[in-house]
């Protein structure tokens, strides 16, 4: 075997050429949309304690719910739950249009997911850890929240809504 | 010039593979319409209940007997077959490889116990606390020492045709199937962790609790490399065999095709992060990097596909074809191998769409968990990989039973109707997916489905009923086969292409393996380093079990 | 193998140029779709 240079097809080495800059591209836009139109991924928040996170009288998601902590800007503290049944605490929340609502989410027992339609809230719930996303309600109407995790037999019916009133 | 002939004992060992493989497909699909019927509104599970207690039990069985289990065994009797045939000598240790099938099998029979008694009902992800029977978590490390150790005994036998050859260039098929099986060494180290720290020893009883969050992080360190693991035999076959298949093709670049191998060794790893885009215990920034080096493994794909379809179109023109697309038409279609595998490339530029979307940071917020991710990886593992590994099937059963394909014809009419079924079934999956309908879900049942996804869902019943019909001519086709009492007059011709350049003429570089592996260990370090520190020293080991399923 | 060598060195690969533009526009058609999806559903911090 003698060392030898690399023989590439000219058309293969333009095409080569051209993914790198298809891929650089994609890559700028993806920073632009991250970067420049704060479209995040969630970043660790938080860590709880699954066991007691449901019930300790300290912790936001003994009650959840919503807080208002400024006008028009809103803490949603949400409990997705499988035991004893499989829901998300609480199921319904109703916001006035415009609201900034920021969503505080963990679980007490198995994964669940959390995807609130047309929106792009869509994170992953883990015991032991708290998702965080902000979301900006511009028009009225019912939201769906999902669950997109399987966590159980009653998966598929683990709903809830953000109710946004004009 | 004859070719070098495998020893009997030796086909009997990969066709035991194949074997396997072909039982785990027939029950794992018999579970996959079920779920497109579910959307269609169609519930069969309510007849299977005194057996199969749900849909997620079906879904269960269906993603490790078809992810999981066809997949690999296909895979390592395919690779153990080009390690013999590629250096042209037999195992150095068979009884080695023996050891390492049959601790396969033994864990998969060990693993299918607790999923057919419903106690194992956690889908081919398994994440905790979802807790299943210990014999689940056995079986799954049975098949992955059993996958390691048939890998050893291939790397003993290339050692000892390395000693023997010092200055030749590794043949093709044996190169690349081995940087596979290196590959699959290498990630696999993460679910093994997962399994033997925090899994299996919760599931006994000896410790009490996981961290979720440092279990999702073992597990798609090994997730995603998997995928490479079902595609780089694919790709074997689509580099080396498939334009000699299709007709007079030559390998178009024999260095470049060596350099995409060990790009995706060094880059298939150190990007699992991408799977985790929306897990709340990973930082952004490191996300990111994966990111950018997902879009770096995309690039060797981006190389196979060029070498591949010019080295189809090079022996397609040879064969008179014409015009800048009319050459497509020379390519050997009636061949039920060249067929499959023709239109698995072809619905793979869709899976590497969807692919390189899912990837891309934060687009995967409008993705992530949504029937998108099924839709495309049906056309990835379920179509690239799987109809390829059909259409290799059509010349590889018969070669090693000596038996002749039984009626060819309707062998190629299963290529084609997988592939309209796929069609119709994958597309409304991922519109479903960008309407926001989540994955996993019993979408028939589920209170929030909307009236606008109707026809969606009927459409991916419909394209399962499709897809359904496929896999039973299939398994005629090969039953048939394997049992066929006609005989090949002489032995199948391996489908070798040779390579339009002399191989020995490419860089020295491409045949040293330190390196390449250095390089993946190194890059691993740095890219899941700080953050497996980091989870590992805060491990919170607070999650119990849960049985809800 | 004069000649065969250079029949294989007056090959060029037209066509499988035109089959891998096809997919860069579908690749950038299907992409661009998703990535204005995102950006029409708005931020998140």
């Amino acid at each position: 075997m003698s060392a030898q240079n690399m023989h590439i097809d000219s058309y293969e080495r333009n095409w080569m050429i051209f993914s790198f800059i298809l891929l650089a591209v994609f890559a700028s836009a993806i920073a632009v949309a991250a970067f420049g139109m704060e479209i995040q991924v969630p970043a660790p928040e938080e860590r709880v304690d699954p066991g007691t996170v449901a019930t300790d009288p300290n912790s936001p998601w003994s009650n959840p719910g919503l807080r208002e902590i400024a006008p028009g800007k809103y803490d949603a503290y949400i409990l997705a739950r499988a035991v004893p049944q499989w829901e998300y605490l609480p199921k319904e929340i109703t916001v006035p249009v415009g609201s900034r609502v920021t969503f505080y989410v963990t679980s007490p027992d198995v994964q669940h997911g959390f995807k609130i339609q047309d929106t792009n809230a869509n994170f992953m719930v883990l015991p032991g850890q708290v998702s965080k996303l902000t979301v900006t309600f511009d028009k009225p109407g019912a939201y769906n929240f999902i669950c997109t995790e399987f966590c159980g037999a009653g998966h598929g019916v683990m709903y809830g809504a953000v109710i946004v009133t004009p | 010039m004859k070719q070098y002939q495998v020893s009997a004992a030796e086909k009997k060992f990969i066709g035991s593979h194949i074997l396997v493989a072909v039982l785990a497909l027939a029950v794992g699909s018999l579970f996959g319409p079920l779920q497109a019927f579910e959307h269609a509104g169609w519930d069969f599970y309510v007849y299977l209940k005194p057996l199969i207690k749900s849909y997620y039990q079906g879904l269960t069985v269906h993603g490790v007997l078809n992810a999981l289990v066809w997949t690999t065994f296909f895979i390592m009797g395919f690779l153990t077959f080009n390690v013999i045939f590629g250096l042209k000598r037999p195992l150095k240790n068979p009884v080695l490889n023996k050891v390492g099938f049959w601790m396969m099998v033994v864990g998969v029979v060990v693993a299918a116990i607790p999923i057919l008694a419903n106690e194992a009902t956690v889908l081919f992800t398994f994440y905790p606390p979802l807790k299943a029977n210990w014999a689940f978590y056995v079986g799954l490390t049975l098949v992955v020492v059993g996958s390691w150790v048939e890998g050893w005994g291939l790397f003993m036998t290339y050692a000892d045709w390395r000693k023997e050859n010092k200055n030749e260039r590794t043949p093709f098929i044996a190169f690349a199937s081995l940087v596979t099986v290196l590959l699959w060494q290498i990630c696999t180290l993460g679910v093994a962790v997962e399994i033997l720290t925090m899994l299996l020893p919760w599931s006994l009883g000896l410790i009490e609790g996981v961290d979720p969050q440092l279990a999702r992080t073992y597990f798609w360190f090994t997730g995603h490399p998997l995928v490479y693991f079902w595609l780089l035999p694919a790709y074997i076959s689509w580099y080396a065999m498939l334009p000699k298949q299709a007709g007079g093709g030559k390998m178009f670049s024999d260095t470049l095709a060596r350099l995409a191998f060990w790009i995706f060794l060094v880059l298939s790893t150190p990007l699992g992060f991408h799977h985790q885009y929306v897990d709340p215990g990973v930082p952004p920034a490191w996300k990111f990097i994966h990111a950018i080096l997902t879009f770096g493994v995309f690039f060797p794909s981006m190389m196979t596909a060029f070498t591949v379809i010019a080295s189809l179109e090079y022996g397609a023109r040879k064969n008179g074809g014409k015009g800048a697309l009319g050459w497509i038409g020379k390519l050997n279609w009636s061949d039920p191998s060249v067929a499959s595998q023709l239109l698995a490339g072809i619905l793979f530029f869709f899976g590497g769409i969807g692919g390189l979307a899912n990837a891309s940071y934060n687009v995967n917020l409008v993705l992530h968990n949504t029937a998108f991710v099924p839709g495309h990886f049906h056309l990835t593992v379920a179509t690239a990989v799987t109809l390829s590994f059909t259409g290799i099937s059509y010349w590889l059963v018969p070669y090693l039973t000596g038996r002749k394909l039984w009626q060819p014809k309707w062998a190629t009419i299963q290529a084609w109707v997988w592939f309209v079924g796929m069609i119709v079934f994958s597309n409304s999956m991922h519109v479903l997916g960008l309407l926001g309908a989540p994955r996993r879900v019993p979408l028939n049942l589920a209170p929030y489905v909307p009236a606008e996804w109707n026809s969606r869902l009927f459409q991916v019943g419909l394209g399962g009923a499709i897809l359904f019909v496929s896999g039973l001519i299939y398994l005629v086709v090969i039953y048939k086969t394997a049992t066929n009492k006609e005989r090949v007059e002489t032995e199948v011709e391996v489908p070798i292409a040779e390579s339009m350049q002399d191989p020995d003429s490419g860089p020295i570089w491409l045949d040293r393996w330190s390196p390449w592996v250095y390089g993946a260990l190194a890059l691993i370090v740095i890219v899941y380093g700080p953050v497996l520190f980091d989870l590992i020293k805060n491990i919170a080991l607070t999650s119990p079990g849960f049985r809800v399923w | 193998m004069a000649k065969k060598d250079k029949e294989d060195n007056e090959f060029r690969p037209t066509g499988t140029v035109t089959v891998l533009v096809i997919f860069v526009i579908t690749l950038i058609a299907i992409w661009g779709t998703i990535y204005m999806i995102l950006v029409g559903r708005g931020g998140t911090l």
